[in-house]
């Protein structure tokens, strides 16, 4: 027997008629003899509601308080009444929607009269969108005839450190009691529906896994139970050779490398983070990024060894829109170690992450790109700590570019890729300002005019043929 | 300390009998604040007095009795989780089905910031990764030496002294018990059952020899040691087992016309298994009575074999004196540095 482990957002269970569709999904799958682990997310939106709802409770807001917790309620009932048919199902559901809202009531109010609300009582409070989508979800599964049970991150073995927020996973501790905790379920036939997203510590105090949300906790259970594949099931059909909004004819990529992901995630795709692709590759579970609204379709599959080799190695091309350059440069640079050094200390100290750096071999400027909106702190952080100094003569900015990223791990080792990427933006009469590329070769990177991006997107796009795979 | 059967005894013997020269030789002056056996506990911050426990003990079953500080009303998850206390030595019984009590003990004691030193071998066949990394979490030690080879070192043998090099597999015999059973069947030409009463007389086998014939107990130490020492993520699940119930007096004649003889062997090779295996009789794994014998094959040291008594309490004890010693040496350096 097959066991999946799939993953359901936000955007597919923002209400019960989505549930349900959610739940028959589970229910076809379930039916051809596979395993299936659900992870959930809140209803669309209620992460966000519930975040300004602990802010105005520490404002001590009572009032947007007791209306959110209304509005909380009646949505949430709406969707246990669209979800679930069954009376009784419906009536367990509802039963604990009821009391986890109270609870949630409670733990607002203590805020409020705290008057603080800290990284530990915000993950209690987020902890709830999750903790009231998977009953129901679970509900509607058990509508269809199948057995269902619903459990937290916590109750489902996934152990964090106390760092509240963005808790820090104890992966062994975790892949054990997952074991001890799902497995048994499996094997009953019962399908698990797990919150994503939370956690909790050994003191059973409740945490939030930060970045890579759901997505994160479903490749966790996938690693721990050794499932046969996680599924993120999303709105779009998969990761794309290129934003179809940019390029009409862009197709879905059927298969790539959890490094060609990563970079892809990277740079903008949006399908997952890649701290949550993590588990996945450690342990070689592939992972599919599935469309809810169109399950026929296969989606993008994930994997560590790839089957199918493409011809010219270039998978996709992306654009990294509202950056900008920052060139420092001096001819006292020249052979001086630790210059660079300096110049992302500086950087690093305001926090301003610096996307791509390019530096020629005669060391005269370095060139850097950040986010556009962090431009002005950026230069000036850069003009008071190093101008005046004997070795910088200058710095230079510009905020009219976009990064133009070409990934794919077939390049490597493939002479003339880089020639044709440039040849083919040369044609069009677009002039690249800057170019970097790792040594590891699953990317090109370069900035162009942000006038430009998208018809280079598209140049490129054409070049590789990438319409027709 | 978390049991108080014959390791715990045998502890707090070598703790009263050489007293000065754990404090003189290792700067070591243990006080065990709180004991736990199956009837209670007995609890006192400044040190219990040792003597008075051994003869409540054996005078009047347990601890628990002791007037002033007898606390039959407490379990060991209360006595972990309240006492103060640096260190716990978990000497409970071994299960090797969920690991319990012992793994709740173990993972409290980490809870509450206390190292532990363990002779279960029940929690560690199933969890050690979980355990270390837990213990890590908590920023506290977990040592077992006492689980594979009583007081032989073998887990540090391996784990030190072959550091850098590469091991290749290993391969031993990890219980006493069935290592006397095949002996006394080898020599006085006896049948499996004749040795086993005759080993249940002595003590060297329980009277629920399950855990031992058929090859749990050697299975368990084979899973810590491949956890342990060769970085192999595996449970006892892993490992296929067979007992020596079906071993016939026959097959250890005919074996013994070759020249060989037969052994209980678990190996960590690609797998991990525990079966009876014919051997050399002049193969350093060859050892008679209780013995326990262990051989590492590294690729650049080649192959050592290491014996020892597997059993026994006093052994096991100063294995987990051993464990104290190293944790107290640790701690003291974190300290000083």
């Amino acid at each position: 027997m097959k066991n999946i482990v799939m993953k359901f957002g936000g955007s597919s269970v923002a209400n019960g008629k989505k549930i349900c569709h959610v739940a028959k999904i589970v229910a076809d799958n379930k039916n051809l003899d596979c395993g299936v682990v659900v992870v959930v997310s809140a209803l669309e939106g209620v992460t966000n509601q519930l975040i300004q709802a602990a802010q105005e409770a520490k404002k001590g807001n009572s009032e947007y308080v007791s209306k959110f917790k209304q509005e909380l309620l009646e949505r949430h009932l709406k969707t246990v009444k669209e979800a679930i048919k069954d009376k009784q199902l419906a009536d367990d559901a509802k039963k604990i929607v009821e009391a986890r809202i109270g609870e949630l009531q409670q733990v607002l109010t203590g805020i409020g009269y705290v008057g603080e609300l800290t990284p530990k009582s915000r993950d209690t409070v987020i902890s709830f969108g999750e903790r009231l989508s998977a009953p129901i979800v679970s509900g509607a599964i058990k509508d269809l005839g199948l057995n269902s049970e619903h459990l937290t991150g916590g109750e489902a073995g996934i152990a964090t450190d106390s760092n509240f927020g963005e808790a820090g996973l104890l992966m062994n501790v975790t892949k054990f009691q997952l074991k001890k905790n799902i497995e048994p379920l499996l094997k009953k036939g019962t399908v698990p529906v797990v919150t994503g997203f939370i956690a909790e510590t050994q003191n059973k105090e409740t945490t939030t896994l930060g970045r890579g949300g759901s997505d994160y906790t479903a490749t966790i259970v996938g690693a721990a139970i050794e499932a046969d594949e996680v599924w993120i099931w999303t709105d779009v059909d998969g990761l794309m050779t290129a934003d179809p909004k940019i390029v009409p004819e862009a197709k879905t990529i059927h298969e790539l490398s959890f490094q060609e992901a990563t970079e892809l995630t990277i740079f903008g795709a949006k399908a997952m983070h890649p701290r949550a692709l993590e588990p996945a590759r450690k342990e070689g579970i592939p992972v599919r990024i599935r469309n809810v609204f169109s399950p026929d379709n296969t989606g993008t599959l994930i994997v560590k060894e790839q089957t199918a080799k493409t011809e010219n190695g270039v998978k996709a091309v992306t654009i990294v829109k509202n950056v900008a350059v920052i060139t420092v440069s001096g001819a006292g640079m020249v052979g001086a170690p630790g210059t660079a050094a300096k110049v992302f200390e500086v950087l690093g100290k305001e926090n301003i992450n610096i996307l791509m750096i390019s530096q020629s071999v005669s060391e005269a400027n370095i060139s850097l790109v950040i986010q556009r909106n962090l431009l002005e702190r950026a230069v000036n952080t850069l003009e008071i700590a190093l101008l005046g100094r004997d070795f910088i003569r200058e710095i230079v900015s510009e905020d009219d570019v976009c990064v133009v990223a070409v990934l794919g791990a077939g390049m490597k080792g493939i002479p003339g890729v880089a020639s044709r990427i440039f040849t083919a933006v040369a044609k069009e009469g677009i002039n690249v300002r800057m170019i970097a590329q790792g040594s590891s070769e699953l990317n090109v990177s370069f900035i162009v005019k942000e006038a430009d991006g998208n018809e280079t997107v598209r140049a490129i796009h054409t070049e590789f043929k990438l319409n027709k795979k | 300390m978390v049991g108080w059967g014959v390791v715990g005894q045998s502890l707090a013997k070598i703790f009263l009998s050489r007293k000065r020269e754990l404090a003189k030789k290792y700067g070591f002056r243990p006080r065990i604040v709180a004991i736990v056996d199956k009837k209670g506990a007995a609890i006192n911050q400044k040190g219990l007095d040792l003597e008075l426990m051994l003869s409540l003990k054996k005078e009047k079953g347990t601890v628990s009795a002791s007037g002033q500080y007898g606390r039959p009303d407490m379990s060991a998850l209360d006595v972990i989780e309240s006492v103060e206390a640096e260190a716990v030595v978990e000497v409970s019984p071994t299960n090797i089905e969920d690991g319990e009590p012992g793994l709740s003990y173990i993972k409290t004691a980490f809870r509450t910031g206390k190292h532990v030193v363990t002779t279960n071998k029940g929690p560690l066949a199933l969890a050690l990764p979980a355990l270390t990394e837990l213990a890590d979490h908590n920023k506290v030690y977990l040592r077992f030496s006492g689980t594979v080879g009583a007081g032989t070192p073998v887990l540090e043998f391996a784990k030190n002294c072959l550091q850098g090099d590469r091991l290749v597999s290993v391969k031993g015999i990890l219980n006493g018990t069935t290592n006397y059973i095949l002996s006394e069947m080898d020599e006085k030409h006896i049948t499996f059952d004749e040795a086993l009463t005759a080993a249940q007389k002595l003590g060297f086998a329980e009277a629920d020899p399950t855990m031992d014939v058929d090859g749990y107990d050697a299975a368990a130490k084979l899973v810590i040691m491949a956890n342990w020492i060769m970085d192999r993520k595996v449970t006892i699940k892993d490992v296929n087992i067979k007992g020596i119930r079906e071993v016939s007096a026959q097959n250890i004649q005919d074996a013994a016309k070759k020249g060989c003889t037969i052994k209980l062997i678990g190996v960590i090779g690609e797998t991990l298994k525990v079966e009876p295996t014919q051997i050399s009789k002049h193969d350093p794994l060859a050892v008679d009575g209780a013995l326990n014998a262990v051989t590492f094959v590294s690729e650049s040291a080649g192959e050592q074999t290491i014996i020892g008594l597997g059993a026994g309490g006093v052994e096991t004890a100063s294995a987990v004196l051993r464990d104290l010693l190293d944790i107290k040496q640790n701690i003291a350096n974190k300290m000083m540095t």
